[in-house]
């Protein structure tokens, strides 16, 4: 059977002011009917810019320099403008990321719905409603004939996303072009929306494109993956074969990089040193050789060609390689990175028995809403955090997981003072921080510092690095000019980054090197506490494992306690000792890695793991359910007792009427549940009318 | 919605209140003696005082402008002595001509400047958009009486298709009626703030074009004329109002001039010829009109915008 | 019911940039040479790049438009200050006996009703409306940046205040008070731009709060609020410092905005009173001038308005480009 979509030497150009980004070079790959292809890479490798070359809606300067994009044997490049658009929305469809900026703000989600029904159907406005009725009761929208009259602002990320998704599949197209579909949504609801298109494929019999930078995400739902890497298809192999005997060093690196759930954290993950070239000007040979550890001469100068067996084949017929796997290499290597033992670099003995530095005491934070016509009356309020207290101990990396909503950045505000509590204290040594004034104040907040998760707007773009590594030093009035200078090139060796940066300005450093920066400026203080908020979120994959290392090594080396938040189980797991789990404001979970992670007593802990996906093909294959239905209730109106009820498959009558206490399953474990799926140690005193302290060790 | 129209209708009297206010002060600080305006340089230091005290000026501010705010709400805007007639006459001969030429211009623009602005977008950086802008720039940069001296010059001196003057008849009907006379009066106010708003429209266009909901329309496979139409244009209208809404003053500084150089009677002349005999009642009644006016017309803006954006419906 | 959106997410969503990132940051004139090869630290090597203000001084450059409109203004001030020194006309005492010459020898631009010659008036007109444009525009700019910063700072009750009490002026219509105004207090330069420049202060104090605004929840201050740094440190360090830009464009616009008005003022009748000329009073008594078909007296003084106006909308216009060029790389 002849291929569905075959793409064969595609180049993409995008002409800018000056310069001309080949974005996308000799690129081939084809897409089978009812096959799901994953197209993978990191930011900028041109797996977007493929997609939309298909669709051809390149954007402004975009244009297909040549080869050639066959539909079912028909030439997509140079068809003429109406003829495309027939086959547009009608063929080929396409979902993008970003749902809340896709819909239009003005149009009914009916309206949008319908209006590729009525354009490639011919069909009337009444035809078109009932066809948009019945997608949107196929992507699974709870009462879809009321939904056709709301506006895209009134629903839900993930019912948005289903909504696109509903506008894709109105014509039945045979192909789906998935541009990074679940990128901006939380793991529960990424976890529905994969598993939709994934039944929607089998029932529709769809060929489905996945462009994502997510290896877990294509582990489990693509069946052959394309690896990217600066505008090349560098590798291509069924799934299985690709993650488990991949001959491409980039393929192997990438998947090395992620930190993994079932991975032990005592060892240093794997990481790509440098950076993606730059594709205006890309290097002569392969364009990988820059960052690989193999390279040599030849591979300077020489770019490999994509070929089943890789270019070489002859020659190394060690690869042993199955049919349909190519690769771009001209040293291949064969399967995934063996970690040496001798990597480990320092474990995690369970620091700071006994003596808490921080501890964060029933903290409660509630933002006023507010309404009338007149007079601002007080009418609600956002319930960010609900009364949670944490004890950090000394030398400790405590992690907060959570997904968006959950309160966890919230409590990091408080923690560093950002934010006032509404009720609660944090101590640190026992004594409360934010209680003094003035000079005081300034004193305490030394030992409290914060690393802020996007590396654009942490720095002031107008202060050179020098300037911003010294201002704590300045404010907090450490040391002489000539100190603080030393400090400065400490803390710059420490984190990597050449002596020279201090006379370079925040943009011309890449987004890697300014989390180095933000890491360098909440350390030169030696505080006690570092709050590191989604420290590694806005990077990609080989940048973030570098990120990642470096965190753990000062902190070895530095001694501090840190407070790492973030919505990846995964990165928290890798940094923590222990772990809090938050939803919707409370905690709802507390104990080591590991009894998150193997011993989950708490529904939602348990749910929220199985919903990450895994770069492993026959782990994510394993699931066979989606983790947890619906969306996350408003943090206005709470439901009552256990706020999870609402979601959770264990609920009953008395999760509603009573609110569950945190009870302890283990040393150190703690979890708030009615019907949790461990055992408790103390069933019979489970921590009734407790102070519900979280602390446990 | 009804909340916030309501909120905006509240907040919209204040700031007429303050206005009222500040603009009583102003004037009082300006002309602190009526009696000195009204009987002029000659008059002796006694007559000016007795006139004064006759016309209660000689109260404390508050109270006078207590007395004065008492009379504008029952709709009086008190006296011009200069004309012996009550401002509120004055003005009630003139606000009909005025309207029609703001409303009339008003509407020029827009109609012009809105499908201009989004062919530009949609055309952007070819030749045509550069004629355009450059066009819109050069309108923008010229002060609108130099634009109606060339428009007189070309159409009216030498090619002789309209008059210099603009219509003289009383009754408004008759004015409407005489196209000839208002056309260049018309364009020449029209043309300034046309500039400004194509120039904004393009730029609002430009904004929505770079949209994802664009690409996703694109992706449906829609032809770009309905892209444009049905996806763009209502996006980019929608800042398009509260501009507008903000634009007036300068719409009522164009009627001063444009009524001035086509000797148009209207509210403007009105307010030059006041200035000029330091009439200072119907510069005052003027100055509260012309700050009622911006305050309706950003309330209309803002009320508009709630209506047909469904995003600020809540 | 109004629920900011940061405070019903508090968590910004892991959104790494899409492909088209590439085309923003790729953006950046530079060279382009890859990073990485033989790396000294190992985070990585530094970009060499300009400074933001040197990009945007590149970016403005490159404008062409931009260039002419700096030109033009160099040659403008140069003609109106420099020109009187070399060009002696009378532009002071009335004599009718040469009222309304044609361009020629000795008048080259012609003579007004007055007898004055046309020449020399523009210059002088242009020094005046140049001034009162560029002083009008530093008063409305530095009362303008100081509100607006304070009221973004201050935040609260008292902004509230601050900003109506701006609704409430900016609710008056300028060219009506500024014609009350100029008419009693307008005779001199300085009285004039005083004038115009404490009514034109309204739209910078909206826009220096706003830029306050937005930056006061950068992570950059918050940085700086978690180091303990005072309120005055965050304001002179890091909040006006980066609100600066959106000012130095602000004040390019408000030059444009205040030569048109004293022209507006001048062409009425009320502009600035003998013994100086502006060019809006040139041409008050245009259109009889153009009846009478002295076109010398109308033309070539109009012509330099809107070419100076032009000109600096240009460098304005290139401004506000220049700086998004530096906020874009961030």
């Amino acid at each position: 059977m002849p291929p569905v979509l075959e793409v064969s030497h595609l180049s993409t150009h995008i002409q800018l002011t000056k310069t001309v980004v080949q974005a996308v070079g000799d690129v081939s790959f084809h897409l089978d009917a009812g096959e799901t292809l994953g197209l993978v890479g990191e930011s900028g490798c041109g797996k977007s810019m493929t997609g939309l070359s298909i669709m051809g809606l390149l954007p402004n300067g975009g244009h297909v320099v040549g080869g050639s994009i066959k539909l079912e044997g028909r030439e997509l490049v140079g068809m003429p403008g109406a003829e495309l658009r027939s086959i547009r929305g009608n063929d080929v469809a396409m979902i993008f990321q970003d749902s809340a900026s896709s819909l239009n703000p003005t149009k009914t989600v009916g309206d949008q719905v319908a209006e590729p029904v009525m354009l490639h159907r011919g069909a009337g406005r009444k035809e078109a409603h009932d066809r948009a009725v019945e997608v949107l009761t196929l992507v699974g929208i709870p009462r879809p004939k009321e939904r056709l009259g709301d506006y895209p602002h009134q629903l839900s990320g993930g019912l948005r996303q289903r909504v696109m998704i509903a506008i894709a599949l109105s014509c039945d197209p045979k192909v789906l072009i998935a541009d990074e579909p679940t990128t901006a949504l939380d793991v529960t609801i990424q976890a529905q929306i994969l598993a939709l298109l994934d039944d929607l494929k089998t029932q529709l019999g769809m060929s489905v494109l996945l462009v994502t930078h997510d290896m877990g995400v294509v582990a489990g739902r693509a069946d052959r993956v394309n690896v990217m890497y600066a505008g090349r298809v560098v590798e291509t192999a069924a799934t299985d074969e690709l993650f488990h005997s991949m001959h491409h060093p980039y393929t192997q690196g990438l998947l090395a990089s992620i930190p993994r759930l079932d991975q032990d954290n005592r060892r240093r993950l794997y990481s790509i040193p440098g950076a993606p070239p730059d594709l205006t000007s890309p290097p002569p040979g392969c364009r990988y050789a820059p960052r690989c550890p193999y390279a040599d001469e030849k591979c300077q100068a020489e770019e490999p060609t994509l070929v089943e067996g890789g270019p070489d084949f002859t020659r190394n017929g060690a690869g042993g390689s199955a049919p349909g796997h190519a690769f771009a290499c001209w040293h291949p290597v064969a399967g995934p990175v063996v970690l040496e033992a001798g990597e480990d670099q320092g474990g995690s003995e369970g620091p700071g028995q006994g003596d808490a530095l921080l501890e964060v005491d029933h903290v409660v934070k509630e933002f006023p809403v507010t309404a009338g016509a007149i007079l601002q009356r007080k009418v609600g309020a956002v319930k960010a955090v609900s009364g949670v207290s944490v004890r950090v101990g000394r030398g400790e990396i405590y992690g907060l997981v959570g997904e968006s909503g959950c309160g966890k950045t919230t409590l990091g505000k408080v923690i560093v003072g950002l934010e006032t509590p509404s009720a609660g204290k944090v101590r640190l040594l026992g004594r409360d921080v934010f209680a003094a004034r003035g000079r005081e104040l300034r004193k305490a907040r030394r030992d409290l510092q914060m690393m802020f998760q996007d590396p654009y707007s942490s720095l002031d773009p107008r202060m050179r690095v020098g300037s911003i590594l010294r201002e704590p030093l300045a404010i907090q009035g450490v040391g002489t000019r000539q100190e603080q200078d030393r400090i400065i090139a400490d803390m710059l060796r420490e984190v990597g980054l050449p002596a020279n940066a201090t006379e370079r300005y925040p943009h011309e450093f890449s987004g890697g090197q300014r989390q180095r920066i933000g890491l360098a400026r909440a350390l030169t203080l030696e505080p006690k506490v570092v709050v590191a908020d989604e420290p590694v979120s806005a990077l990609d994959v080989s940048i973030r494992s570098q990120v990642l290392n470096l965190m753990r090594r000062l902190q070895r080396a530095h001694g501090q306690s840190y407070v790492v938040i973030s919505h990846d189980l995964a990165v928290v797991k890798y940094l923590s000792d222990r772990i809090g789990v938050m939803y919707l404001g409370k905690l709802v979970e507390e104990g080591s890695g590991d009894d998150i992670y193997h011993r989950a007593a708490h529904p939602y802990t348990a749910a929220l793991i199985d919903t990450i996906p895994l770069p492993d093909p026959g782990k994510e294959r394993a699931k066979t359910e989606v983790g947890i239905r619906g969306e996350l209730p408003s943090p206005i109106n709470p439901p009552s007792g256990c706020r999870f009820r609402t979601r959770c498959p264990r609920a009953e009558q008395r999760c509603a009427d009573e609110e569950p206490q945190l009870a302890a399953f283990g040393a150190g474990h703690v979890a708030a549940c009615h019907f949790p799926l461990q055992e408790p140690l103390e069933v019979a005193s489970a921590g009734r009318g407790a102070s519900g302290h979280a602390g446990s060790s | 919605m009804t909340a916030y129209i309501l909120k905006r209708i509240v907040s919209a009297i204040l700031v007429t209140i303050g206005v009222t206010i500040v603009t009583y002060l102003l004037l009082h600080i300006i002309s602190p003696s009526p009696g000195r305006a009204v009987l002029g340089l000659h008059a002796s230091q006694k007559a000016v005082r007795s006139w004064n005290k006759t016309h209660g000026y000689d109260r404390p501010i508050v109270v006078q402008f207590a007395a004065y705010f008492w009379k504008l709400l029952h709709g009086n805007f008190g006296y011009s002595y200069k004309e012996d007639q009550t401002v509120a006459a004055l003005l009630a001969e003139n606000v009909g001509r005025s309207a029609y030429l703001s409303g009339a211009s008003l509407t020029l623009a827009i109609v012009v400047a809105m499908p201009v602005g989004i062919w530009q977008a949609i055309r952007r950086n070819k030749p045509s958009d550069y004629v355009l802008t450059g066009a819109a720039f050069t309108l923008y940069s010229m002060p609108s009486f130099f634009l109606g001296l060339l428009l007189i010059q070309a159409f009216a001196l030498s090619l002789h298709w309209f008059p210099v003057e603009a219509a003289q008849q009383t009754g408004i009907l008759q004015v409407i009626g005489n196209i000839r006379a208002m056309a260049l009066p018309i364009i020449t106010l029209a043309a300034v703030s046309m500039a400004a708003y194509s120039r904004y429209m393009r730029s609002a266009a430009l904004d929505n074009l770079a949209q994802d909901y664009i690409r996703l329309a694109r992706a449906k496979g829609l032809p770009e004329r309905t892209v444009y139409l049905r996806h763009l244009l209502r996006n980019s209208i929608l800042p398009m109002v509260t501009l507008i809404g903000l634009s007036i003053p300068a719409l009522l500084a164009g009627n001063i001039i444009v009524e001035t150089l086509f000797n148009y009677p209207g509210l403007g002349l009105l307010f030059i010829t006041a200035l000029q005999n330091y009439d200072y009642p119907v510069l005052l009644a003027l100055t509260l009109i012309g700050a009622m006016a911006t305050v309706v017309g950003n309330l209309l803006a803002d009320v508009a915008l709630t209506v047909a954006d469904p995003r600020i419906r809540l | 019911m109004t629920i900011p959106e940061h405070q019903v997410r508090p968590d910004v969503e892991d959104r790494p940039e899409g492909d088209f990132a590439l085309v923003q940051t790729a953006l950046a004139p530079n060279g382009g040479a890859a990073s990485g090869a033989g790396a000294v630290a190992e985070g990585g090597e530094v970009q060499v790049l300009a400074s933001g203000w040197r990009l945007a001084l590149r970016s403005f450059l490159e404008n062409r438009l931009a260039v002419v409109g700096v030109v033009v203004v160099v040659l403008m001030v140069l003609f109106c200050f420099v020109g009187p020194l070399f060009y002696h006309g009378n532009y002071l005492v009335a004599n009718p006996i040469f009222a309304n010459q044609a361009p020629g020898a000795g008048h080259p631009l012609g003579t007004d009703p007055n007898g004055f010659d046309v020449l020399a008036q523009i210059m002088h007109g242009g020094q005046a409306s140049l001034e009162v444009g560029f002083f009008a525009a530093v008063i409305a700019t530095v009362i303008g940046t100081i509100w607006g910063a304070m009221a973004g700072l201050a935040g609260g009750i008292v902004d509230g205040i601050m900003m109506r009490f701006v609704d409430v002026l900016l609710s008056i219509p300028f060219l009506f008070v500024v014609l009350i105004l100029a008419q009693k207090y307008g005779a001199s330069i300085v009285d004039m731009s005083i004038v115009l420049g404490v009514f034109s202060w309204l739209v910078p104090s909206r826009l220096v709060r706003g830029e306050v605004l937005t930056l006061r929840v950068r992570d950059f201050v918050s940085a700086a609020n978690v180091m303990g740094a005072s309120r005055a440190r965050v304001a002179f360090r890091h909040l006006i410092p980066n609100a600066l830009s959106v000012v130095i464009v602000n004040v390019t616009f408000q030059v444009a905005d205040a030569i048109l008005a004293l022209a507006f003022l001048g062409f009425l009748g009320f502009g600035l009173q003998y013994p100086h000329i502006d060019w809006g009073d040139m041409l008050s008594g245009a259109e009889t001038a153009l009846q009478n078909g002295y076109w010398w007296q109308v033309y070539p003084v109009g012509a330099a308005l809107v070419i100076v106006v032009m000109a600096i909308n240009f460098i304005g216009d290139a401004l506000r480009d220049a700086m998004d060029v530096r906020l874009r790389r961030r």
